[in-house]
């Protein structure tokens, strides 16, 4: 709790303008009567319009990232999962390209964009399914499978598009495929809040359910567990959760795979508490990272997914050293 | 108590498990033998429910097994798989509650009812010392003590287990063996396990059967069935056995009788 209220505090005081904590806290408490506001008018609109929306834009996305790398890893048992393994990521970059390069022309980010990426995200996640989990005989690894090759079917159309498109519509995609906060509003949230509250719940709730599957499918089953129904539902709820995101934010890497594992290697193996604690740090990294890729290089942004790999892959390797020094 | 009717499995082409039809009495340990690639294991898994039937049907304490949901069928029969499963970072008594799950389900935790349970098995299977342990880090003998515990706080009328003594030393396999026959005669439990080891098998169940090519080649007691033309005939070598002490021994004979693979010996 004591990082995700650090990283709030950095999203909403780091910037170009220079506004304290205590200014913007008093602020806030004006809104609901409390004292009175110190802020300017233009501060009050770059702290509500601009930093607060895209503070919580990287909160939602971040938490539903996580959890969804979590569930992931969990339900296919697999320590290398994430979000994007059943087409999520492939799918909704046809989607985008699709809507950058043949209805927006290559010469902005049409506001279609979102729209189709989501689209394209749950058709290729149901051509997935459809594929790799109908049977009954189905297993985690042919779901998986059926993932890779939809992905790959995907991600060739895309190429395509974008071989057959401008140079200026490769660069709005490429800029899109790198994932970021900067066209965060309230409109957006408010329209992806309700799919990553729900999915973000049926997840966490999976927790013990996840717990009993890491005995493996036929022995779950015969501890009592439906493994086929649990798979289904927490696949679509981190699926649409992740598409959710994907679309207002893009494709950020790497917060699904690392954030669970760095939690794994702090709290142990049971998703119980690793998936609350996915919601919460997920949350966090996600906004501390994404003051970094607007700071660093300001007024330039670095890209999103850059800086979370930047960060998150040295984090992980010291508290896995860590944690082989405690054991050694 | 369990009761196979004509069944058969198919995987492709192949048949497993070729109209067997058994029935087994409450209250009693029975043995599946068979020499490797019988159908042993796929035998006991369609008792448990975990694998589907071409033919025939299923019945445990008179269900139609396939009708039963996995939650159904978890408060009915309990599965030890032969290489079962055990997660890293698993505590042994969060190990043994999963035994639980069909009682509380996956969205409560277990009730004060669901740990006495729990701890009452862990003493009684002695594991009380090891419950904070991880899982993981016990020896071969405490580990299947462990996973037989998880199926005892099932607190089913049947519980099946495939190979259960395999990789562990004498003594720990007298002692699993021990200990299951106490359910057995204390507790009324129903026993169907497959084990490799003739004489073991032959001392501790109250019935034997033989199953070769996926079909049963003899079904009777211990006594008739490790006595039987059809056990060397399935091995495809001869076999003696020694009483030693009361105790029937099943010991295979070297370069004696037919070579592997032929039907009689």
């Amino acid at each position: 709790m004591v990082v995700l209220v650090i990283a709030v505090l950095c999203g909403l005081v780091i910037g170009p303008t220079s506004i304290s904590t205590w200014h913007i806290v008093g602020n806030a408490l004006s809104h609901v009567g409390v004292g009175h506001s110190t802020l300017t008018p233009l501060q009050s609109l770059i702290i509500w319009q601009v930093r607060a929306p895209r503070m919580v834009l990287g909160l939602v996305a971040g938490a539903m990232l996580a959890v969804a790398g979590s569930t992931f890893q969990g339900v296919f048992r697999n320590p290398l999962a994430d979000p994007y393994l059943l087409g999520v990521a492939a799918g909704a970059g046809l989607g985008a390209t699709l809507a950058i390069v043949n209805i927006g022309g290559g010469n902005a980010v049409p506001t279609w964009t979102p729209l189709l990426a989501f689209v394209g995200a749950m058709v290729s996640v149901a051509l997935t399914w459809l594929i790799g989990g109908r049977s009954l005989r189905s297993t985690p690894t042919t779901l998986v499978l059926a993932g890779v090759a939809v992905s790959a079917l995907f991600t060739s159309a895309q190429t395509y598009l974008q071989q057959e498109s401008s140079s200026q519509s490769i660069a709005r995609v490429y800029i899109w495929l790198l994932g970021s906060l900067a066209s965060a509003s309230w409109s957006s949230i408010v329209l992806i809040v309700p799919y990553v509250a729900v999915c973000v719940a049926v997840c966490v709730l999976a927790g013990r359910a996840l717990d009993v599957m890491s005995v493996g499918d036929d022995e779950a089953r015969s501890l009592g567990l439906s493994v086929r129904t649990l798979r289904l539902v927490v696949v679509t709820a981190a699926s649409l959760g992740t598409a959710a995101v994907v679309s207002a934010v893009g494709l950020i890497g790497f917060v699904g795979i690392i954030v669970p594992h760095i939690i794994r290697l702090l709290v142990g193996t049971s998703y119980r508490r690793i998936l609350p604690l996915s919601v919460v740090f997920g949350a966090a990294f996600l906004v501390l990272c994404d003051t970094v890729a607007r700071t660093v290089i300001a007024p330039s942004e670095l890209p999103l997914g850059v800086v979370t790999a930047v960060i998150g892959a040295p984090v992980f390797v010291v508290i896995l050293s860590a944690r082989r020094l405690g054991t050694s | 108590m369990v009761h196979l009717e004509h069944v058969s499995v198919r995987a492709g082409a192949a048949t497993l498990v070729d109209d067997v039809s058994i029935d087994v009495t409450a209250g009693s340990w029975c043995t599946i033998i068979g020499p490797n690639g019988a159908g042993k294991t796929t035998l006991v898994s369609v008792m448990a429910g975990l694998r589907p039937v071409a033919h025939g049907v299923v019945r445990v304490d008179d269900c139609h097994l396939a009708e039963l949901s996995e939650r159904e069928r978890a408060r009915l029969i309990a599965y030890v798989p032969q290489h079962p499963e055990v997660p890293v970072g698993m505590t042994v008594e969060d190990y043994v509650g999963l035994g639980r799950v069909a009682f509380h389900g996956v969205l409560r935790a277990p009730s004060a009812r669901d740990r006495d349970v729990v701890a009452g098995v862990l003493e009684r299977l002695d594991l009380v010392t090891f419950r904070r342990r991880d899982a993981t880090s016990l020896s071969g003998g405490e580990r299947q003590r462990m996973v037989l515990a998880r199926a005892l706080v099932q607190s089913t009328k049947v519980v099946i287990l495939d190979e259960p003594i395999t990789g562990l030393d004498v003594r720990h396999q007298i002692d699993i063996l021990e200990l299951l026959k106490t359910e057995v005669v204390q507790c009324g439990l129903t026993v169907i396990a497959t084990l490799h080891d003739l004489t073991l098998a032959g001392t501790f169940a109250d019935r034997l059967i033989l199953l070769s090519r996926g079909a049963v080649a003899k079904d009777g007691s211990a006594y008739d069935v490790i006595r039987s033309r059809e056990l060397a005939s399935s091995y495809g070598m001869t076999l003696r056995v020694v009483n030693v002490d009361g105790s029937d021994v099943v010991v295979p004979v070297r370069g004696d009788g037919a070579a592997l693979g032929d039907d009689l010996a």
